[in-house]
């Protein structure tokens, strides 16, 4: 029996915690940033280079996160669903992103598509991918790759086919039933994997600083200005860009649990 | 809208499903597949349904050779053990979705779906979600989703396996009037043999992948062709070498010639029936069946020596 004392042991350890690792450090990136009042704080958003940052940075999420989250269900649902050759290999490569260094990501596209890698010849035909969007929206692809499939594998395995199974006998077809069945039994997770998706696009600096070149106003994301920003001594501005990040974040995830189900409250 | 399975093999893996087995269910009959976990029964209906596909062997519905078509097209409905209630979806559209497949006019499927609704009882139920539904409920609305595309056999996976045993008896009781009223050529499975007796007009008694007999509750009970079938769907006791219905083992409190000795060991109260357990000379056990009545009358005690006379009908060597 846990002791009313205890309990609120309990209580003080998990908020100590999530205050000092958490709060406490994005408070003072609150507090630096209006220090001096909003006026420096805009003045460093409103510059070209930054704007034009943030624009990359929503432009590869916008890329990146509709194509993973289409493979992201595919995926997940060859995995539970189907039988078929390699089934384990393709389960232990959607995870591979989770386990590759950002940094090691980027390296292998410069190899892969730099002067002397296997696709270095499509920049001969003026295909620029290196050094360009291409390659960070591929590289953002590559890092954010697993979260849908992560979030809609154990919920399609725990569902079961059963409700599928009666939708073929009511008469639905596969398509039918994938998108009157199975993608609303499953929305939740899906739901959920995209935040997750999107909050690592937004967030992604080391492959794409590695394949970006890091041209400022051209191929320099929110991220990587952020870091700039701070090795040119504009903590200000660095500040001003990270609560701009932090606030789109939430600002997704509280859209989306604005959409939560209802009745699966119930 | 009859069935006729022919020579329907199936193996997962290693293991035989289902050997060879031919069934044919008569349109309008209400047949039950009945057998322990493992018999093959579950497969069959699957195998009927379409969900599973037979190594070998055909499937005729309706005269119509189904055995290659997909379960969409065999105008079958199917009511799962657990319901497969679409959980994203209130009772309403549960029991129209196959309607809204076949894009039928919205007037048309308000109106049947009211029907059915008030045919299983749930009119006041149509804009809950299956969560606010008791297990009960939840197979009905199934059942009425099923009803609802008119299938031409309806078929039933252990319909009530998941239910407690009052609201069980209520839907077997249910299900039977149901029948009567719809009339659809209705095949359903059970491990329960008392579901199967009181629900059925023919059974179909599984075991390892094989059908042991088809006839009648009556006839099965009566006459079966195997120990296998004799033992499953009732009372057995074996006395020397044959086994037999415990309620045909006679009690005598005198010795007679055709009577052998044994000891009661125990008496079981169970209300109306009444178990006596017995052991006879050289060790052997068996069991008499009696009413309280009869119970009563011979004032039978604990440890008493009596005679049991076995009552040659009714008797599977």
């Amino acid at each position: 029996m846990t002791s009313p004392l205890r309990r609120i042991g309990l209580r003080v350890i998990a908020l100590g915690y999530l205050i000092v690792i958490l709060v406490a450090p994005l408070a003072l990136v609150f507090y630096r940033t209006f220090e001096d009042g909003i006026g420096p704080a805009w003045d460093a958003l409103s510059t070209p280079e930054t704007v034009n940052a943030f624009k990359l940075t929503l432009i590869i999420t916008a890329i990146a996160v509709p194509l993973n989250t289409i493979f992201g269900i595919a995926c997940g649902l060859a995995i539970v669903r189907r039988r078929f050759r390699g089934k384990g290999v393709v389960n232990a490569l959607v995870d591979l992103p989770l386990a590759l260094s950002p940094v090691v990501v980027g390296l292998s596209l410069f190899l892969l598509y730099g002067l002397d890698g296997w696709f270095g010849w499509l920049g001969d035909h003026g295909i620029q991918i290196l050094f360009s969007l291409p390659a960070m929206v591929i590289a953002t692809i590559f890092v954010s790759l697993p979260f849908v499939a992560r979030e809609v594998v154990p919920t399609l395995r725990e569902i079961g086919d059963e409700q599928e199974q009666a939708a073929r006998t009511l008469g639905a077809n596969s398509r039918q039933t994938f998108w009157r069945i199975t993608l609303p039994a499953i929305r939740w997770a899906v739901i959920y994997g995209v935040v997750l998706t999107t909050a690592r696009c937004l967030g992604e600096y080391g492959a794409v600083a590695v394949v970006s070149g890091r041209l400022q106003g051209e191929t320099e994301t929110a991220t990587l200005r952020v870091e700039e920003r701070y090795e040119s001594f504009d903590l200000a501005g660095a500040y001003a860009i990270s609560i701009v990040l932090a606030l789109i974040a939430v600002l997704v995830l509280v859209a989306m649990t604005a959409i939560k189900p209802k009745e699966e409250a119930a | 809208m009859s069935i006729i399975a022919t020579g329907i093999s199936k193996r997962f893996g290693d293991f035989v499903a289902l050997d060879n087995v031919s069934l044919e269910v008569p349109t309008g009959s209400l047949t039950a597949l009945l057998g322990p976990s493992g018999s093959g029964k579950s497969t069959l209906l699957r195998v009927i349904a379409g969900l599973e596909a037979p190594d070998t062997g055909e499937i005729v519905i309706s005269g119509e050779d189904a055995t290659a078509l997909p379960p969409q097209q065999r105008g079958v409905g199917f009511v799962f053990q657990h319901y497969a209630a679409f959980k994203h979806m209130t009772v309403r559209d549960n029991v129209a979705f196959g309607l809204k497949i076949r894009k039928r006019p919205k007037a048309e499927i308000t109106d049947r779906v009211d029907r059915l609704l008030g045919l299983v009882q749930l009119q006041q139920f149509g804009h809950r979600y299956p969560a606010q539904l008791s297990g009960g409920q939840r197979q009905r609305m199934a059942l009425a989703r099923a009803l609802a595309v008119e299938p031409e056999v309806l078929l039933l996976d252990e319909p009530f396996g998941a239910l407690d045993a009052r609201v069980r008896a209520e839907l077997r009781e249910w299900l039977r009037r149901l029948h009567e009223e719809v009339h659809v050529t209705t095949v359903f499975v059970t491990h329960d043999q008392d579901e199967a007796m009181e629900v059925a007009d023919q059974i179909a008694v599984m075991n390892n992948g094989g059908i042991e007999q088809v006839g009648g509750p009556r006839e099965l009970y009566e006459e079966p062709a195997s120990e296998f079938v004799m033992s499953f769907v009732g009372p057995t006791t074996r006395v020397g070498e044959t086994w037999m219905r415990p309620h045909d083992l006679e009690i005598l409190l005198a010795p007679s010639p055709d009577a052998p000795e044994a000891m009661i060991e125990r008496i079981v109260h169970l209300g109306f029936e009444v178990r006596v357990e017995l052991v006879q000379a050289d060790g052997e056990t068996l069991w008499a069946q009696l009413t309280s009545d009869q119970c009563w009358e011979l004032e039978l005690a604990v440890g008493q020596i009596v005679y049991v006379r076995p009552s040659a009908e009714r008797v599977f060597a």
